[in-house]
């Protein structure tokens, strides 16, 4: 069954599009991220404008968050402070990152922008967190009886200035930290159109040294209020948002989610990292073939103006 | 026989004229009436032509998959039928991707005038040969029609051209440009039909549709109708938020997403 995207300006499959949202939705409820990352890229693959594409994904990551942080706030995971910090740095870093794709869309780059920036984004991480499972398995197989270590390890970073207590993340950390991760992940939020969670958690489990039980809770918090920037200022500036494209990705992602849930609960955590580093990884390694081969066609129309 | 046909004829022109009275252009941007062509000879006491269209407008609804009109009509025998359909034209940018460190990224650019949003010519004989016989220039191959588009700036000629004919391309391949040139069908060596082929994704705007009569080569009539092109209902409203609200619109696509994600789920969770 097709239906008309009104700003999309073409027809497509409706079940194409809830199948989309229902697998990123799965994806949020194993992993705890929006499953954005995967999104954006297969709405692109099957046609959709990049600029569409990256703002209604965006409109998408606001009902996702919502409903996670209302069981996150339920159970009292979020830690308001750093979210609000963390927040603070989100909405400059998405603001300016909207200007910044308002321009790369102007001058035609956009598209191999936001291809490029998922292909070192994804396979940074990737590659990170499947290192980080397969040493933990390998270790845990072993010695089953070793100790955890530390809390958290001391890094460099932690001598910057600015110092601030985070009660429910049991830190004494620069407000610096939260604030600048903030920020880049607020650019990304409005440049690839995710809520950034698959970048975000892992950097506030191991830079941030943030407890795993809060820092899901935590990242929803920020997200949401990101990406909520990042829709309004997509549809003043570039008029890109497709509530119609939005709202059958949400309803898919309603459905997915707790499938998804219910699947993580199954299985451990080491091996849940480890497919999703697979993933990832599949992803940005398909972004990459599409960079480097031949395009079937080198010629595409940017814009379209009506002169007087 | 003869007087048959004359009673047709005046049917069918009371009914395209009455369609015209009931169904008048609605499309919100300004109309082309270009009218006539300089070469066709003043209103001549019968009509020799005599065109309609299946539907009065292309309506863009949440179910539009691509439409394909029917454009029928009569003629005074003999002669021959080119059809002519053009979008609304507008300045079109096309990218041209190069390797760049093993890289494909947009590199070239190049502006380009007046181009037509939809192209799309058919005749009921091959129109190469129509065309040929000279038409002052008034009915144009979509090659002819390309070849005077205006490019902005200056670049190499070779280099044009090859963008050109990359416009061109990626036209065809959204459906803007049909390929092919149509047929237009002859009955009874006086009426005449053609399918016009629209794509699910049509630029909006008033579309002019033109039918010839030729003769020995020359234009001796033409009809020229507008036919606008745009969204209707759910769709148009959405669209027109988003370009003329777009705080409010942002604003209500926030609030639909809370709503939504905030009761699915809780509802999915229930369950």
């Amino acid at each position: 069954m097709e239906i008309y995207l009104p700003i999309a300006e073409q027809s497509m499959n409706i079940f194409v599009l809830l199948a989309l949202g229902g697998a990123a939705g799965l994806l949020a409820g194993m992993f705890g991220v929006g499953g954005g990352f995967l999104a954006t890229p297969l709405l692109i693959f099957v046609g959709i404008p990049p600029a569409v594409a990256v703002a209604s994904q965006a409109n998408q990551v606001v009902a996702n968050s919502i409903s996670s942080l209302q069981v996150q706030w339920r159970r009292g995971n979020v830690d308001l402070r750093m979210g609000l910090i963390l927040l603070l740095g989100g909405m400059v870093g998405s603001s300016a990152g909207v200007t910044l794709f308002t321009y790369l869309k102007r001058i035609g780059q956009i598209d191999f922008v936001i291809a490029v920036t998922y292909v070192v984004m994804l396979s940074a991480i990737g590659l990170l967190m499947m290192y980080e499972s397969l040493s933990t398995w390998l270790k845990r197989r072993r010695n089953p009886e070793a100790p955890r270590g530390k809390l958290h390890t001391h890094y460099l970073v932690h001598r910057l200035p600015l110092k601030m207590r985070f009660y429910k993340s049991k830190l004494y950390i620069s407000a610096l930290l939260p604030l600048g991760l903030g920020f880049l992940i607020g650019i990304l939020s409005a440049i690839l159109g995710v809520g950034g969670g698959f970048v975000l958690v892992p950097a506030m489990i191991y830079l941030l040294g943030m407890p795993t039980t809060v820092v899901i809770g935590t990242s929803n918090f920020q997200i949401l209020f990101v990406a909520a920037n990042v829709t309004f200022l997509q549809a003043v500036t570039n008029g890109t948002v497709d509530v119609v494209l939005a709202l059958l990705l949400i309803v898919g992602g309603v459905i997915g989610a707790p499938i998804g849930a219910r699947l993580a609960a199954k299985l451990p955590g080491v091996v849940l990292r480890g497919l999703m580093a697979v993933l990832i990884l599949a992803v940005a390694v398909e972004l990459l073939t599409e960079l480097l081969r031949t395009p079937a066609s080198q010629y595409s129309i940017g814009f379209r103006e009506v002169v007087p | 026989m003869r007087r048959a046909a004359l009673l047709v004829m005046a049917l069918l022109w009371a009914s395209a004229a009455s369609a015209q009275r009931a169904e008048p252009p609605t499309g919100s941007l300004p109309g082309d009436p270009r009218g006539l062509p300089p070469s066709v000879p003043a209103a001549p006491a019968t009509p020799d032509l005599i065109v309609d269209l299946s539907q009065p407008r292309v309506s863009i609804t949440s179910a539009f998959q691509g439409e394909t009109l029917l454009l029928f009509g009569m003629f005074d025998p003999p002669g021959e039928i080119v059809v002519v359909v053009q979008g609304p034209a507008a300045r079109e940018t096309v990218l041209r991707k190069e390797r760049f460190l093993g890289l494909w990224l947009n590199t070239g650019r190049q502006a380009f005038d007046d181009v037509p949003a939809y192209y799309y010519i058919a005749a009921s004989q091959p129109v190469q040969r129509l065309l040929a016989r000279g038409t002052g220039g008034e009915i144009l191959s979509l090659a002819d029609r390309m070849a005077s588009v205006r490019s902005v700036g200056t670049r190499e000629d070779a280099d044009l051209i090859r963008f050109r004919v990359g416009l061109v391309e990626v036209k065809r391949r959204e459906g803007l440009y049909p390929a092919a040139i149509g047929q237009v069908s002859v009955q009874a060596n006086r009426l005449f039909r053609v399918e016009l082929p629209f794509p699910s994704r049509l630029p909006e705007g008033i579309y002019d549709v033109r039918a010839y009569l030729l003769r020995q080569g020359r234009i001796v009539a033409a009809v020229s109708r507008p036919l606008p092109v745009g969204k209707v209902g759910f769709s148009a409203q959405l669209a027109g938020w988003a370009d003329h609200e777009g705080p409010l619109y942002g604003l209500g696509a926030i609030a639909m997403a809370l709503l939504v994600g905030w009761l699915g789920g809780a509802v999915m969770r229930r369950l």
